[in-house]
């Protein structure tokens, strides 16, 4: 099968902010502005820089590296703790902005957005028209220092491409008759969803260029280099077809932490997974659901990992539930005398609350449910942590607020959560 | 170097009708008056039903985090910035 490019006028926007976490921390100070800033998950030398400036960025400093690396390559560099709310206030505000233009806006992170014009009329106006005004808009109504690279193309990813050809601030688009000179541009990883590891498989297939991957046979592609449906995907993908515009549901809640001060002390990693436990099953409970499976995840401090999942006879809601269950899961593991530097738990086998059958009698259990609700209530009303399971007494500080990286399922919470103006 | 303050402190805000803004113009902090050039973000934070309002602010040597409880009506300074690397 030969497939043409697509030759559909583009209607697909990628909006992606510029250095985002740094960015914003510019724009609320000023005095940080034109200086290499690093939002960095803990500002000490061990910390992972989350988000440097574009100041920081030309002294080499990436996602990734640790503090102290940064200021090796910049000795100046002012390192930032991360600030959530206000990151998520931005989102908020870029989200409602989108929806001025297009009702089909999808988040893919805290900072990008995908409009889609495909459904609606443009009056008259090039969509370039329109990623000229929101950038305008951005700076005049949500702050002077923010910027954003926009994309413009056929598909979800082309525009993500042209959005990353030029940053900051950049505005471009692909179309089937610029394609081949943007694919000339960049490399294969460059392509999103193209790792080190996908390029050394088309590379032992002869493809060693975006151009050499979209001369590709479908064949070659489905059959031999990803031995898959996937091969059809990448196949129509670069060829501007859209192929990414699906909309996955919630499957599971999960919380991760990455210790400050690594630890094997069990008391102190049960508070921690206490804590996540508590926030994780708050997130279950505010959407509905209950749980059936737990899975644990660990990685040690010599980068050696370990997980195990399970799945119970009853479904768990409670965070006492979800607890004792996490416990189980988590004692299964071997080398108990190894620290731990990051913990991870999460839950699944989700059924809507609404349809699991309630009891005849009331029961211990659904004393201790209406307990929990009743402290979910409370915490509502008066802010997170203020009733808490006694295990976790005097740890309001531990595991921080963060923001996940990609995290799209994550910005569910934020909408539901949001405060309207 | 950003510093973590904590303290309840004096602000003189202007409303505007016509552009339905309240804007924070000056501080007194510790027996010191500093006045606001630039307001650089105003954003709001949820702690359970209670609001706060933030306002991030700055003159031309300090920046300042101000947070406006709309329960008490207290201004609380958080954070104090000199905007250089510690």
């Amino acid at each position: 099968m030969d497939l043409p490019l697509n030759r559909n006028e583009p209607r697909v926007m990628h909006i992606d902010m510029n250095s985002c976490f740094a960015t914003a921390e510019q724009q609320a100070n000023p005095l940080l502005r034109g200086k290499p800033v690093a939002v960095a998950a803990y500002t000490t030398g061990n910390g992972c820089v989350v988000a440097p400036s574009v100041e920081a960025k030309r002294y080499g400093i990436r996602v990734g590296m640790n503090v102290r690396e940064a200021r090796f390559l910049c000795r100046d560099i002012i390192v930032l703790p991360p600030d959530p709310p206000k990151y998520r206030d931005i989102h908020l505000k870029f989200s409602r902005l989108f929806r001025e233009y297009s009702p089909d806006v999808f988040p893919k992170s805290i900072d990008e957005a995908v409009l889609d014009f495909t459904s609606m009329p443009l009056q008259n106006k090039s969509l370039e028209d329109v990623g000229s005004q929101i950038k305008k808009r951005i700076k005049k109504e949500i702050g002077d220092w923010i910027t954003v690279s926009v994309g413009i193309s056929t598909n979800r990813f082309l525009s993500k491409l042209a959005a990353s050809l030029k940053k900051p601030d950049g505005l471009e688009t692909v179309t089937w008759q610029n394609l081949e000179n943007v694919y000339r541009q960049v490399t294969l990883v460059d392509l999103c969803g193209i790792n080190t590891r996908y390029q050394a498989r088309l590379n032992a297939h002869g493809i060693f260029t975006p151009l050499d991957f979209l001369k590709s046979p479908r064949d070659l592609l489905v059959k031999q280099v990803f031995r898959s449906i996937v091969g059809h995907y990448w196949y129509l993908r670069l060829r501007g077809w859209e192929i990414d515009a699906v909309e996955f549901g919630r499957k599971s809640f999960g919380q991760s932490y990455a210790l400050g001060q690594f630890t094997s002390d069990k008391k102190e990693l049960a508070r921690l997974l206490m804590k996540l436990t508590e926030k994780m099953g708050r997130r279950l409970r505010r959407h509905g659901y209950t749980a059936s499976g737990i899975h644990v995840s660990v990685i040690y401090t010599d980068y050696t990992h370990w997980h195990q999942g399970a799945t119970f006879s009853t479904e768990m809601y409670t965070t006492g539930e979800l607890f004792k269950k996490v416990m189980l899961v988590f004692n299964r593991r071997p080398n108990q005398a190894k620290k731990v530097a990051k913990l991870a738990v999460s839950c699944f086998g989700l059924a809507e609350k609404k349809f699991v059958q309630e009891e005849l009698f009331r029961t211990e259990k659904t004393r201790q449910r209406d307990a929990t609700d009743a402290a979910d209530k409370i915490n509502d009303r008066f802010g997170e942590f203020v009733i808490t399971p006694a295990l976790m007494l005097g740890m309001d500080k531990l595991v921080l607020d963060r923001i996940a990286f990609g995290g799209v399922k994550e910005l569910e919470d934020l909408y539901t959560n949001s405060i309207t103006t | 170097m950003n510093e973590k303050i904590n303290e309840k402190v004096s602000v003189v805000t202007v409303f505007d009708r016509e552009k339905r803004t309240v804007t924070p113009r000056k501080i007194k902090w510790q027996g010191r008056l500093y006045t606001i050039e630039k307001i650089g973000y105003h954003h709001k934070v949820k702690q359970g039903k209670k609001l706060l309002h933030i306002f991030s602010v700055c003159n031309n040597s300090l920046a300042f985090k101000l947070e406006f409880d709309t329960e008490t009506l207290f201004w609380t300074l958080t954070e104090v910035s000199d905007g250089l690397a510690s």
